[in-house]
């Protein structure tokens, strides 16, 4: 009796201490976990804001989706407008816009009416008062976010944000009684037992609210007993160390509640969003009714889904609040009524991802992969979401289009062809849009900023501009110089060079803007020479390509490899008038808890005289109107717009690179791996870069590109680049640097008084 | 006869005096230097709501709110990246800003962008001169930036006399 007592006594403490290393260890676990970061948030990327102003054409940035895509849910006309809803009358939109806390300029809400005509909007006014307003700003939208392997996205709230309607709901469904329990609620274990007992099979769950966070934090969802145990077990564990609000702010924040796309919808301030387009401090009683029962099930009970199974299971909720006394029964029956509000499905935007993965790779190295994925960075981004749209489209319907044109371009089972689009604003060097590949689902390849290809053409302008650009030591030419486009030899290490055109003419003594506007090569390679290689390199690298150069006579017309973002930078310089901007995709990094991280502010630097760009633009102007180019006016678009077409050797590569005042885009089109394409690119590339900047501009651009101060414009013989004066048969105008226009005068040799003469009769 | 003499006296000596004043407001009006409210209704759609994104980024710098003031000219280029007022605006921000050295690309834009549409008025370019000085001044550039000052405020001495153009003398 003795010896068993003595093992009974040897076994229960051997038990005990198993139990109690068992309870401690369960603890470590809790306090872990609770004590540590309790969330992985993962970084999000937001675009820049949309400016709405008085003049702006609402078709063209498609202002209804914009709104629809930000979470505006219709309203029916009335006085009160609550925040985040909007109504589209006859003629006239009412938008009561969110607050918004921009880094860099936070925005009030504001309840506005916009009128509107046709196509663009007449006048906005602000509500009460009616007072005229000169612009608004919409909140940014999501471009997409850095997330962890899990794809969990979760917008973490505190408690006090939280309306108290919200808790009621889902205490009401999920544990009525957790004011007062311990972490297990007894009376609705067996509540539980009884109603499935009745039931059959398993109709209801006992866990209590702390028992489902502590299922989500620290188990796996298998029903076995031990399971069950080590949940109690750890329930009552957190309820020991943490007060009511920490838990309760917890489950808040982990519950699992949908899906947008691949992502995983945790917590109430995401799902907030998700199906009300709103803050949790804005939910009405009967959204968070809704929320409180999609806990349930997620997927089933969404009103993306299923609109009636929505509306009937939220109004069980508000039933069970009135039964509980959480409303009142005004509350309920008002609530009850309400037809489902929801915001429009917001789809992951894998259009942006390129834009996301260079915008990570420009990051400062601390924010590692980890680190963003975990720690709810917001990354203000320069996107435009609008252009974004426009160029992703310009492109693949452009690369779509090219294959039905030419079906030799597509090989079953081999490479497909292949395009990227860039868009820079100029004077800021903001990167607005980029699409990297044609389907970033099946390449993540990004061929504008991690590819080099041969530039061809859109090369040349560096050379022309190191001849153009004065005091550098080189031959200066002007725009009324003569080139020689004769057969050309040159001995190099590798034999000798003889550069052809494309149509393998020659044409003699060319202009310099014929020999641009028509890309010849000659003429190109000849100047390249005479300038020196070297300084060609070291333009095209001081205004923006980044790549090695190599110091080959070839060089002149683009052997050279580089990726279509340099290139985007380069003539983002010349649109600037010679002053370089540094490239970017993001303002500014703000932590969760709101501090700026990082901001990114505007920075020039004058690379080129405002002279010599002009004069590069006025050539390149000269591409679009006369030359290679023309079919961009063939295809519609007015206004001012320079550009270069470029086809590589072989039409292996397909450039076209254009500006606008305000606007820079390249297209590059080919083969990952090079062959030829067989299409010209003022063909291919050139088309998709018109149908982007339609989209993006309209078919009328907006701006000029004047000549600034140390540019004159002066009338010349075409046939001879003599200064036309008077009685000169022929006559064009022309562009050049202070005391480089031609000393030759046609009619010739009128000089002294004459020429006087003749200047003050043009101008009279 | 003598009362008709003094009369005439009087008369011609406040025709002088008005011509004198008239002359001096003349070339004071000349100069007057510029203030964004008189451009405000000028330009394209695109340069209104920019303009008037700068004049709320002015109210925002006139009551030291930097950050909004920052944010309104931001977003001011970026609905018009060629509007020169803008510039403007955030090179004031940037001389009284802790490196105000970052102003001086913003007025060669200034400048550049109003001369190459013949804009470039003589009330403008007594900002440009001022805050050029004012920069060059507080980045320890002292000579060059007191005659630059001080060219500015003989020529608008009402503005420019504390060699400081405040967010309220330019909206």
């Amino acid at each position: 009796m003795r010896r068993a007592g003595r093992v009974a006594a040897a076994l229960a403490f051997v038990g005990g201490f198993a139990v109690a290393s068992w309870v401690v260890r369960l603890d470590r676990i809790v306090v872990s976990r609770f004590e540590g970061r309790q969330f992985r948030v993962p970084s999000r990327v937001l675009s820049a804001p949309t400016i709405l102003y008085p003049g702006l054409d609402w078709r063209r940035i498609d202002l209804r989706q914009t709104l629809v895509r930000l979470g505006y849910r219709d309203h029916p006309a009335g006085s009160d407008m609550p925040v985040g809803s909007l109504h589209w009358g006859r003629g006239r939109v009412r938008v009561h816009l969110r607050a918004f806390d921009h880094p860099s300029r936070p925005e009030p809400a504001r309840d506005i009416v916009m009128a509107l005509s046709s196509d663009t909007i007449e006048r906005i006014v602000e509500l009460p008062g009616g007072r005229e307003v000169g612009a608004v700003l919409l909140e940014p939208e999501l471009v997409g976010a850095y997330y962890g392997p899990d794809r969990e996205q979760r917008d973490l709230i505190h408690l006090s944000e939280v309306p108290p309607h919200l808790i009621h709901a889902v205490l009401s469904v999920e544990d009525q009684r957790f004011e007062t329990h311990h972490g297990v609620d007894l009376r609705r274990i067996l509540g539980a037992m009884l109603a499935n007992l009745r039931a059959g099979s398993i109709r209801q769950g006992g866990s209590t609210l702390t028992q489902q966070l502590v299922k989500n934090f620290f188990l796996t969802p298998e029903r076995t007993l031990s399971r069950k145990l080590q949940e109690a077990v750890m329930a009552l564990l957190v309820e020991a160390r943490y007060d009511k609000e920490a838990i309760l702010e917890s489950y808040l924040n982990e519950i699992y509640l949908g899906q947008r796309g691949a992502t995983a919808i945790h917590g109430v301030g995401e799902a907030t969003r998700l199906y009300f387009g709103k803050s949790v401090e804005d939910l009405t009683v009967g959204e968070s009714a809704l929320l409180a029962a999609i806990i349930q099930s997620p997927n089933r009970i969404s009103p993306h889904r299923d609109a009636e199974l929505a509306i009937d299971r939220r109004n069980l909720v508000l039933a069970l609040m009135r039964r509980q006394g959480r409303i009142s029964d005004s509350t309920y029956l008002q609530e009850r009524d309400e037809p489902l509000r929801v915001a429009a499905i917001t789809r992951d935007l894998g259009q942006a991802r390129y834009f996301l993965d260079m915008l990570r790779r420009q990051l400062p190295t601390v924010y590692a992969p980890e680190l963003l994925a975990s720690e709810g960075v917001r990354i203000y981004s320069t996107l435009d979401l609008r252009l974004q749209r426009a160029a992703t489209e310009a492109l693949v319907q452009g690369l779509v289009e090219a294959e039905l044109t030419h079906p030799e371009l597509v090989t079953p089972g081999g490479d497909r062809l292949q395009g990227c689009l860039v868009a820079l604003r100029p004077q800021t060097g903001e990167v607005l849009a980029l699409v990297g590949g044609r389907d970033y689902g099946l390449s993540q390849f990004d061929r504008c900023t991690q590819a080099r290809r041969q530039a061809g053409s859109v090369f040349k302008p560096f050379v022309y501009i190191a001849a153009l650009e004065p005091d550098r030591g080189g031959p200066s030419i002007t725009l009324a110089s003569f080139l020689d486009d004769s057969p050309y030899a040159l001995e190099t290490p590798q034999g000798t060079w003889q550069p052809q055109n494309y149509d393998h003419e020659f044409r003699g003594r060319v202009s310099v803007r014929e020999a641009v506007e028509r890309s010849l090569n000659v003429p190109a390679a000849r100047l390249g020479q005479e300038v020196g290689i070297e300084r060609v390199v070291e333009v095209a690298a001081r205004l923006g390509i980044t790549s090695d150069l190599p110091e080959v006579p070839s060089l002149a017309l683009g052997t050279a490899e580089v990726s279509p973002f340099e290139v985007a930078q380069a003539y983002a310089t010349l649109a600037n008038g010679g002053v370089r901007t540094t490239a970017h995709t993001f303002e500014d990094l703000v932590n969760g808890e709101g501090e700026t991280l990082e901001r990114r502010t505007l920075r020039f630097q004058r690379v080129l005289d405002a002279g010599t760009a002009y004069l590069a633009t006025s050539l390149l102007e000269g591409v679009v109107e006369r030359g290679t180019a023309v079919r961009v006016r063939a295809m519609g678009l007015t206004g001012p717009i320079a550009g270069k077409t470029g086809t590589t050797d072989d039409e292996y590569d397909l450039w076209f690179v254009g500006f606008t005042p305000e606007l820079v885009a390249v297209v590059w089109v080919g083969f990952d791996k090079p062959r030829s394409i067989g299409v010209q690119s003022s063909h291919l590339a050139l088309p998709i870069w018109v149908r982007f900047v339609r989209e993006a501009l309209g078919t009328e651009i907006r701006g000029a590109f004047l000549p600034p101060a140390e540019v004159t414009r002066v009338d010349i013989e075409p046939s001879s680049g003599a200064l036309a004066l008077a009685g000169c048969p022929e006559r064009r105008p022309e562009f050049f640097l202070h005391h480089t226009e031609p000393d030759e005068t046609c009619p010739r040799d009128v000089g002294g008084p004459g020429r006087v003469i003749g200047w003050l009769r043009d101008l009279l | 006869m003598r009362g008709a003499r003094t009369a005439q006296g009087v008369c011609l000596g406040i025709a002088v005096c008005l011509l004198v004043g008239c002359a001096q407001l003349g070339w004071r009006f000349g100069e007057r230097p510029l203030r964004l409210t008189d451009v405000r209704g000028e330009g394209d759609a695109p340069r209104r709501a920019s303009l008037q994104l700068v004049l709320e980024g002015l109210d925002a710098d006139a009551v030291d709110d930097a950050r909004r003031a920052r944010g309104s000219y931001d977003r001011a280029i970026q609905v018009d990246p060629t509007n020169p007022y803008a510039y403007l605006a955030l090179a004031r921000h940037e001389v009284d800003g802790t490196q105000p050295d970052r102003a001086l690309p913003f007025l060669d834009r200034v400048e550049a962008l109003l001369s190459a549409h013949g804009d470039l008025s003589p009330g403008v370019e007594v900002h440009l001169i001022g805050l050029r000085g004012q920069a060059y001044y507080a980045s320890g550039r002292i000579d060059q930036g007191v005659t630059l000052l001080e060219e500015a405020r003989v020529r608008a001495p009402v503005v420019w006399s504390d060699g400081h153009l405040s967010a309220e003398e330019l909206r």
